[in-house]
């Protein structure tokens, strides 16, 4: 685990790119984060850790098409790397042991 | 919706991203981008959409984005910077003249720059050294004055215990009464100011002894002393256990023991002491007086609160106070509100509270601002003269820089090394700069203004200040002409085709620049001299040359000094007066239909205005005899006219329930100084009972024979009591001193606003004219004469010189115009005679430095210049 550091953040991400497959480039991640998240996130937050999910072997990525809209330039759609798709299981895994040592929070208390 | 194609984002963003984004994130980046500003254009506004889109690109400014300055990096080496350092420190031996005058130049504006950071840290850090500078607060009143409320420093005697009694919040209340004794040591006797205090004094504010403890203010038997009155009446010992005496007045005196004395106080201060009283010495220097009093005013009450946050509660508290006050005192002087002013802002404000214990002045901080802008174009004019030198000398170095590049330095490095060589410049102009600014400009600045702002080398933000403006130095005087020389080709610099340097349009304009810089600087320098001339002559309205005063113990010393003097022949007139011009006055509040009237209140004898030459416009003076006149008064013109008063002569004003008929009306005459505006101003009769200044005048000429015989007189009468008095021309203090002052600072920055411009010129010109060596020889040898030769290296830069007078005369005058008017209240009339003389004064000096260029060329051999090279 120590050796992958995937940040709260950064795992958001990654597991958004990871649902929007071949649609996964920055604004297409940015809008669906921001759906589901119902806050507005900035471009450069999103940008930095595509980059550095990149680097540390999370994500690959290739250019796609260009489009009008764009101001012809290309896309660059983000797809999950096995070791990604590891991490993330292995995150989940972790999250749900932990949720089941802890019984309690079933009848939480609000009030 | 738009179509895509008109809604373009904000050109400048774009570029700025495409600077900072790393070029393989950029395409991708700059497409989201422009994706998402579409979208946003479709939904909002354009202007919205523009305006989210620069925001997003700020905040794509990250690490891991950011193109990282490669352009810079192979440079960094140890070798490279040796070989930097090896170029400048040669270049510089190498035409020691123009090294000479960027240093010089560069080093006289640090050297203000230094002075300007010494000023600004003494204003600023004014009364800063008390360590409850932020819990201690001065109790000041409102009340209305002329129709407006006027803040005063001053509070009714029984405020500060009422409030400790009242207000748990208070931890400490001190108050502060100062009166004017006669200290006496063995035969040491002088006239001394005395602060009555309470103990808390020393404990509220920080000033630390040297000798003794703060306790000892308790004690009624103590005194606590300055270390200028130790070392006064002391010396060098250490006095405590010593005994003064102290006389109150003619009859009441009392010996104290000295329990301490007070170490050195902080330069930046604004209220100290000589001497410290315990508070309820005052009952045994003036039994009359009753500290429950609501009536009678202390010079300050102060408090210490434990949070400042407590302040307003005790503020809202106070209608208690102002009702016991208003209860007692005259309609006139009622209070409508109380204030507290907290000490560590108190100097700052200490000129809107009258009567305020501060003598703090808001002129400092207009003074800061002034210098600051005054050393920012000190420094502009010094980096002009840098670049435009760096550019013309450049010439020299085309190869240089031709071969660097074929080796394959990049532009960056071209760039870096000239920064480099620009730095070292600048550190060596800096370290200048600094001893010239420390231990030259500072200590005249001090002398001439007699103060110290204390300036020291172990002051933690000076070093970070010196660092910066070697930083700024460095890079206005050297980023342009690095980056106008590095960016020429290789090929053009080798073949020779390059030619640059003469033709930079950018080197005229900085010459015109500090042209009209130097034509402000001179301007600014006349006006003031011939202010200060001008004020120097201006009369007071009044006969002030001829006149003489002298502080009377009491009324009785009158007429024994009247007796006495009244038979030296040069004594004209003689008369006795309660206040005296310029010494000071009473304040009375004259009732208008309309609103209470403050003016000025002088009660004179009958003789006084014959005496002191003051002259009457209409109606007549006092009579004689002072029973006949008590009803009655004399004003000046200024009254007359604030009131818009027609026919004044008989009418009548009402002061203090009580009606004054007006007799005479004087002709205007300034009381204090020019700095002061005039205040309206009445006379009253007084009585000889009530005389405290003797006025005499003297014969014209006969002034200092006439003071050494009063004085002779006095000590005659009153050996044991120092004597007070002096010319009526000093009365003002040090304020033609003050005038003079501003004076030599101005002519001294002028005078090297000039030097600086002239060095400049000079150099450029020089440079100008060693590069036409061979033209100027070709010329001579076929025959051009002096006018031809002058005639070519005058039109280029006459041209230049009409052009920066047009901009100069009228930026010179406006801005000469408005710090006159800034500074003074009352100032020469301003009129273009300064511009003429300050432009006379600069095209002479222009054409100075261009004529020895001339005759340079004039004198030399043709036969040499061909032959070089």
């Amino acid at each position: 685990m120590k050796k992958t550091k995937l940040g709260e953040f950064e795992e958001l991400v990654l597991l958004t790119a990871a649902a929007l497959q071949e649609e996964a480039y920055g604004v297409e991640i940015k809008r669906e984060l921001e759906k589901r998240l119902k806050e507005r996130l900035s471009v450069g937050s999103i940008q930095s850790a595509l980059k550095r999910m990149e680097q540390k072997g999370f994500l690959t990525s290739e250019f796609g098409e260009a489009t009008q809209k764009r101001g012809g330039k290309r896309k660059r759609i983000y797809t999950v790397t096995l070791h990604g798709r590891n991490v993330l299981a292995e995150m989940k895994a972790i999250r749900a042991d932990l949720w089941k040592a802890i019984p309690q929070l079933v009848n939480l208390r609000v009030i | 919706m738009k179509h895509s194609d008109d809604i373009r984002p904000p050109k400048w963003s774009l570029r700025f991203l495409r600077f900072f984004m790393k070029k393989e994130y950029l395409e991708e980046i700059e497409g989201d981008m422009e994706e998402l500003f579409q979208e946003h254009a479709g939904q909002g506004s354009y202007r919205q959409a523009r305006r989210q889109y620069t925001w997003e690109i700020l905040r794509l400014m990250r690490p891991i984005l950011l193109k990282r300055l490669g352009a810079l990096q192979p440079v960094y080496s140890a070798g490279m910077y040796n070989n930097y350092y090896k170029t400048s420190v040669r270049g510089m031996m190498k035409n020691p003249f123009t090294s000479f005058i960027n240093l010089f130049g560069l080093a006289v504006a640090i050297g203000f720059c230094i002075l300007v950071y010494g000023f600004a840290r003494w204003t600023y850090g004014m009364d800063q050294f008390h360590k409850n500078k932020q819990e201690v607060y001065l109790a000041t009143f409102f009340a209305k004055r002329d129709g407006t409320y006027q803040q005063f420093g001053r509070a009714p005697a029984p405020l500060g215990p009422s409030l400790k009694k009242d207000f748990g919040q208070i931890r400490q209340v001190c108050r502060v009464e100062d009166r004017t004794v006669v200290v006496k040591f063995q035969d040491k006797v002088f006239n001394e100011h005395v602060r009555y205090t309470d103990p808390a004094f020393l404990e509220m504010l920080t000033f630390p002894l040297k000798w003794g403890t703060p306790k000892a203010l308790a004690g009624i038997d103590n005194i606590i002393l300055s270390e200028a009155m130790s070392v006064k009446y002391f010396g060098e010992e250490n006095p405590v256990g010593a005994h003064l005496l102290v006389k109150f007045d003619k009859d009441r005196s009392k010996s104290f023991t000295v329990a301490g004395v007070a170490a050195t106080f902080p330069d930046a201060r604004s209220f100290d002491f000589d001497l410290l009283l315990n508070f309820e010495n005052l009952r045994v220097a003036d039994p009359g007086y009753n500290a429950y009093d609501w009536n009678t005013n202390l010079a300050a009450t102060l408090i210490q609160v434990d949070h400042s946050a407590d302040v307003d509660a005790i503020q809202r508290g106070m209608a208690d106070y102002i009702q016991a006050h208003n209860a007692v005192a005259p309609v006139d002087w009622a209070i409508s509100s109380f204030a507290f002013e907290p000490l560590a802002t108190l100097s700052r404000k200490a000129d809107s509270i009258r009567g305020c214990i501060s003598n703090g002045s808001e002129a400092n901080y207009k003074s800061v601002v002034f210098l600051v802008v005054l050393g920012i174009l000190m420094l502009v004019l010094a980096c002009l003269n840098y670049i435009n030198i760096a550019i013309v000398t450049a010439t020299k170095r085309l190869r240089e820089i031709g071969v660097r590049k074929s080796m394959g330095a990049s532009r960056g490095a071209v760039v870096a090394q000239f920064l480099y060589e620009n730095g070292v410049t600048t550190l060596v102009a800096l370290v200048l700069g600094f001893l010239f600014g420390a231990y030259v400009i500072i200590p005249w600045f001090e002398t001439i203004n007699h103060f110290s702002m204390g300036f020291r080398l172990a002051d933690p933000a000076l070093w970070i200040y010196l660092p910066a403006i070697l930083l700024v130095t460095a890079i206005a005087s050297g980023l342009y002409p690095s980056l106008y020389i590095s960016k020429f080709p290789v090929v053009g610099i080798l073949k020779g085709s390059v030619r640059f340097g003469k033709k930079n349009p950018l080197t005229k304009v900085f010459l015109v620049l500090q042209l009209i810089l130097a034509c402000i600087f001179i301007t600014g320098s006349v006006m003031f001299s011939q202010n200060t001339a001008y004020l120097t002559h201006r009369s007071w309205g009044y006969n002030e040359h001829q006149a003489l005063y002298v502080n009377l113990p009491d009324a009785a010393a009158y007429e024994k000094l009247e007796a006495l003097l009244s038979r030296v022949p040069d004594v004209v007139s003689i008369s006795g007066s309660v206040e005296h011009l310029g010494r000071g006055h009473a304040t009375a509040i004259v009732r208008t239909p309309s609103h209470p009237f403050e003016v000025d209140q002088l009660s004179v004898g009958a003789r006084y205005f014959k005496t002191m030459g003051l002259q009457l416009a209409a109606g007549r003076v006092f009579a004689d005899h002072y029973k006949d006149d008590e009803r009655t008064i004399v004003v000046n013109n200024l009254l007359v006219q604030s009131l818009a008063l027609k026919n004044p002569i008989g009418q009548t004003l009402r002061i203090d329930s009580i009606q004054y008929r007006i007799i005479g009306v004087l002709n205007d005459f300034y009381s204090h100084s020019f700095y002061t505006k005039m205040r309206p101003t009445i006379f009253r009769v007084a009585d000889k009972d009530q005389y405290r200044y003797l006025s005499l005048q003297t014969r014209p000429g006969s002034e200092s024979k006439t003071y050494k015989i009063v004085q002779a007189r006095w000590a005659e009468l009153y050996p044991e009591t120092p004597f007070s008095g002096g010319y009526q021309e000093d009365v003002w203090g040090n304020y033609y001193e003050e005038l003079g002052v501003h004076a030599t600072v101005w002519r001294a920055i002028a005078f090297t606003a000039i030097l600086l411009v002239c060095l400049g010129l000079y150099g450029l010109v020089k440079l100008n004219i060693a590069g036409r060596v061979r033209e100027f020889s070709i010329r001579k040898v076929l025959g051009a004469g002096m006018m031809n030769i002058a005639d070519n290296v005058l039109r280029q830069y006459i041209l230049l010189l009409i052009i920066a007078l047009a901009l100069g005369i009228p930026l010179s005058y406006t801005m000469g115009k408005r710090v006159l008017e800034f500074a003074y209240v009352y100032h020469m009339p301003i009129n273009f005679s300064s511009v003429v003389l300050a432009v006379g004064i600069l095209i002479l000096i222009v054409l100075i430095t261009l004529s020895t260029q001339i005759r340079k060329v004039l004198r030399a051999n043709p036969v040499e210049g061909l032959k070089a090279e």
